[in-house]
């Protein structure tokens, strides 16, 4: 043990020393917290819609003034004979025409017809700009038929109509940030307790220091623990300081138990070291332990769940994903901030956690040699 | 092998201790004997074998084949055990250039697993005997290179090995602050340390009790330094070595 | 021929540390399948979970239509709405719809019976998703259930332009090229630099004649090859593989992929001269190339959303403009016609740096 407190007492030495390190480790995440929590923000808001009516009737007028008083959608003015060119610069996401007839059409039983262009590069923000132009028909629809109803009082009776209520669990607003802030900092937590310990090690034995280690009756485990410990302890404050930013910054609520996030990010944390620690294993420059792990890296960030929902991806992807520590431990981060998840909400996603540090630990504490052979 | 367990001042032995790198042999058949608070030198050019044999005896690398002890214990089985007996310091200056003087040695006896008293009463008496007391609270780093080598002699002497590896210890110091470190060695010895040397400053050899000249991964010839030299002739251990090494070329 | 001697020298390095190499190649090819195959940004499946309260023939042909559509998967049947938290605090459902006890009774009511849609709101993106919809499928079953002439159906045909099978690859693939182009770019050059600064070779090279421009561009033009390279096989895997479109011409694509790697070559050299350190060189490239590059380039999250502030930044980020460049003529076809002005800003942002880079390496030496 006393061996271990000695390790701890040089990393916390040097790490402190080191003013660049320490601005790296501790401001830079703020930021990094602030910028990309506003930045991540997949809420659609101000799409770009031109509308060109053909019509010119009452009907036509209406649907145009429920378009410009809906939230969603910035109205932009624009020649018809131009819509293509400035399609293609980008100037208009989605642009709405109303052909000449589309009144007569909707009160004769045919159906009216209207068009819409649509830039759908991003197929997800295409799809919900669409949904929401839907949305502006469809409650434009539903008055015409009710004011088509109302003169027929007989008929209404005899109508079923549903109407959604819906309510909004965790996030009312449906801000992006409040899934976002938290990945962002379990990814922060990964990516600087994995490359830290890694480049840490690979550079004591750029230095030779590590050698000198080696010569020591240091024990394996002694060793390991001693080069982990510092960093976990980093990593915690990482984690206290992104629960910050996003409790104090972002106001975003926090739901559940601190004591079941700090036991959770134990667990993640022998996994990130662990991968840390075999990258060093492998790597005999900062530069080859950089790009091993960014391996690692970008695996666990794709596969987590953080960019794109789990769901979403292919089914064979979907098993492939169990390998990653990431997604569990940004499910059970996500799940203890927002909705107040307790421990056996999380049980899987923690057992999952467990058995993945404890692999990833005993592997490295194994792969690593005090000799070469 | 008999001869040499009966003999218990031996501490450091080997029997053909070789070591491979794929094709290319490193050190080839390396048998020496050295006794308790014998200085021993390894002699030859950069590239001779040296540092892979020391490499050997600290446990750092594993032999191909053959067989050694150090401090008793064999050095592929018991490689952890030998560790806490022997002090170790390379080419490289190796400590940390960003703690303190007085956090270095610290950490060092610290890893050895000194308790906090035994701790505070060596980093004072190796400070005093290094004579580094005034830059105990400096930075490593803003250290002459002389006085780091001082340092990391001391940083190896904090757990009081019995046996002290030096791998060209002395490279890139001048000559006063070399002349100071060798004095610490011969006092060192006179304490019953072994120390073993690997050098190829011939003056330095002349320090030494007994020499053992390496060439192309082969020893040619060792013994006492003064057995050495009326054996061949030679007045110093530099025409010494020259006289070997080409022999050992044209043989 | 001293410039030939350097970029020989460096060609040299590259190739010798064969691992360094072999993860650059094939970083980029590990990138564009993760990416192309996971990052899948359409919601389909999404799972829900249904409290039918009513269990009538009514009620089971309206759950129906959620299960049917191809957006819902209903996975969970519970007695009781409380039930649906319990669900969510275990990620098992998105969403859950409540059928009332008096629904298929309320058939023929003057009032619209109302059905609870409570939705995990953790994801905002995807609650988002969830109740649009939803909303269209009830409007669809209100639709079927009106009598004869009181339809007043309108039909709202889309046309989507640029990427009419609504495939993200085509989204994602173009903005990895311009990803992983500054990546292995800005960061090779700069911690290659920092390399030959740790261990003294550059104080070497710099006492001899070699003039400093000539030092610069010997070091970079290795690097120019291999990002070329990556960039190549990142687009060339997305059209053969992930069936890309590639509407415009190629050779605006590489003019500009050029130009591009001139603004990224520049801010790694810039970033060499700021570090003292590998560590830190790496450290710096990432804030100052790839974080910016993925996050405020427009890359997967539109810029059009973010603060005012942070659209400003983006416009000092070369990333931006190359994603513009490479989107327009994958996707769209355009031409050096709507695309020079982009060209140009990205050669005075790379020009920009490459004078600070020069400045800061003479300040250096004298």
């Amino acid at each position: 043990m006393s061996v271990i407190r000695h390790f701890v007492k040089k990393e916390f030495r040097q790490v402190f020393r080191d003013k660049q390190m320490l601005r790296m480790l501790l401001i830079v995440p703020i930021v990094q917290l602030i910028v990309l929590g506003n930045a991540i923000n997949l809420d659609v808001k101000h799409v770009r819609l031109a509308i060109f009516d053909h019509d010119h009737s009452e009907v036509s007028r209406d649907l145009l003034s429920r378009f410009r008083s809906s939230d969603y959608f910035d109205i932009i003015l624009a020649d018809q004979s131009k819509l293509s060119a400035l399609m293609d610069r980008g100037k208009i996401d989605i642009s709405v025409v109303i052909p000449e007839g589309f009144a007569r059409d909707l009160g004769s039983g045919s159906t009216a017809k209207a068009q819409l262009i649509v830039d759908a590069q991003n197929s997800n923000l295409a799809g919900i700009a669409t949904g929401y132009v839907n949305g502006v028909f469809g409650s434009f629809q539903e008055d015409f038929r009710n004011r088509m109803l109302e003169k027929n009082p007989d008929i209404k009776s005899k109508i079923h109509s549903v109407e959604v209520v819906s309510r909004v669990f965790y996030n009312p607003e449906m801000n992006t940030y409040f899934a976002t802030i938290p990945g962002i900092a379990v990814l922060l937590l990964t990516i600087i307790t994995t490359l830290i310990n890694a480049l840490n090690i690979v550079r004591e034995k750029e230095i030779g220091t590590l050698e000198q280690l080696m010569v020591t009756p240091i024990s394996k485990f002694q060793f390991v623990m001693g080069k982990s410990l510092p960093f976990a302890i980093l990593g915690y404050i990482e984690l206290a300081i992104a629960l910050a930013v996003g409790m104090l910054w972002f106001k975003i609520p926090f739901a559940g138990s601190f004591l079941l996030l700090a036991f959770s990010a134990a667990l993640f944390l022998m996994t990130t070291l662990g991968a840390g620690l075999l990258v060093s294993t492998v790597a005999q420059t900062q530069q080859q332990a950089l790009f091993t792990a960014w391996f690692f890296l970008v695996f666990c960030i794709i596969m987590s769940g953080f960019l794109t929902p789990i769901e979403n991806m292919p089914t064979a992807l979907q098993y492939l994903t169990y390998l990653d520590p990431l997604r569990y431990m940004i499910k059970v981060t996500r799940g203890i901030f927002l909705k107040g998840s307790t421990f056996f909400d999380l049980k899987y996603e923690l057992a999952a956690m467990a058995i993945y540090g404890t692999a990833m630990f005993a592997l490295a504490i194994f792969r690593f040699r005090k000799s070469t052979t | 092998m008999n001869a040499v367990i009966e003999d218990s001042n031996i501490v450091v032995e080997t029997h053909d201790l070789t070591r491979k790198f794929g094709k290319f042999v490193a050190v080839d058949k390396l048998n020496i004997a050295v006794k308790r608070g014998e200085i021993f030198g390894f002699l030859g050019a950069n590239g001779a074998g040296k540092t892979t044999a020391i490499r050997m005896l600290c446990g750092l690398l594993e032999p191909t084949s053959g067989t050694g002890t150090v401090a008793g214990f064999d050095i592929v089985k018991q490689a952890e055990r030998i560790k806490s007996r022997i002090g170790y310091m390379s080419q490289k200056f190796s400590l940390y250039n960003d703690l303190k003087v007085e956090e270095n040695l610290e950490f060092y006896g610290g890893v050895y697993g000194l308790d906090s008293r035994a701790l505070k009463q060596h980093i004072h008496e190796t400070l005093e005997r290094m004579n580094l007391q005034h830059v105990r609270t400096k930075m490593t780093a803003e250290l002459p290179l002389g006085w780091k080598q001082k340092l990391a002699l001391g940083a190896a002497l904090m757990h009081n090995p019995d046996i002290i590896f030096l791998d060209e210890a002395t490279g890139g110091v001048d000559p006063v602050a070399r002349r100071d470190f060798w004095d610490m060695i011969h006092d060192l010895a006179a304490h019953g340390k072994t120390i073993f040397v690997t050098t190829h400053y011939m003056d330095e050899a002349e320090y030494c009790h007994k020499i053992s000249i390496m060439h192309q991964s082969r020893v040619l010839i060792q013994g006492k330094v003064g057995d050495l030299k009326v054996q061949t002739g030679m007045k110093t251990v530099e025409e010494l070595f020259k006289h070997v090494v080409t022999q050992g070329d044209s043989a | 021929m001293r410039l030939r001697a350097i970029i020989l020298k460096e060609f040299l390095h590259i190739f010798r540390d064969s691992r360094t190499l072999f993860l650059v190649l094939l970083m980029p090819v590990f990138m564009i399948f993760l990416y192309g195959w996971a990052v899948n940004l359409d919601a389909k499946n999404i799972q829900i979970a249904v409290a039918d309260l009513d269990q009538s023939p009514a009620s089971r042909y309206f759950i129906d239509k959620f299960a049917q559509s191809k957006y819902f998967q209903v996975t969970q049947y519970v007695t009781q709405p409380d039930e649906f938290e319990d669900l969510f605090r275990r990620y098992e459902v998105r969403a859950g719809i409540t059928v009332p006890a008096d629904f298929g009774k309320s058939i023929g009511n003057e009032f619209a019976t109302s059905v609870q849609l409570i939705v995990d709101g953790y994801d905002g993106n995807t609650a988002q998703t969830v109740l649009n919809y939803a909303r269209a499928i009830v409007a669809q079953y209100n639709t079927e259930l009106l009598p004869q002439g009181f339809e007043a159906p309108i039909e709202v045909i889309p046309r989507f332009l640029y990427n009419p099978s609504l495939e993200s690859g085509n989204f994602i693939v173009p903005g990895l090229a311009a990803v992983i182009l500054m990546m292995i770019s800005a960061l090779l050059t700069s911690v290659s630099i920092v390399r030959e600064k740790e261990t003294g070779t550059l104080e070497q090279i710099l006492v001899t004649p070699v003039h400093v421009i000539e030092t610069i561009v010997g070091k970079v033009i290795p690097y120019v090859f291999l990002a070329f390279m990556d960039g190549m096989l990142t687009i060339g895997i997305g059209v053969l593989v992930f069936d890309v479109q590639f509407e415009g011409a190629a050779w605006v694509l590489l003019t500009n992929t050029l130009v591009y790697l001139y603004s990224a070559l520049a801010l790694g050299l810039l970033i060499s001269t700021l570090a003292s350190t590998q560590q830190a060189a790496m450290a710096t490239a990432l804030m100052l190339t790839l974080l910016p590059s993925i996050m405020l380039s427009g890359f997967m999250f539109p810029i059009a959303g973010m603060p005012l502030i942070l659209q400003v930044i983006t416009r000092l980020i070369p990333a931006t403009y190359f994603l513009e460049i490479i989107r327009g003529v994958l996707l769209k076809g355009t031409g050096y016609a709507e695309l020079y002005h982009n060209t140009l800003i990205l050669f005075g942002i790379g020009t920009l740096f490459l004078l600070l880079a020069i400045r800061k390496f003479k300040v250096r030496l004298g």
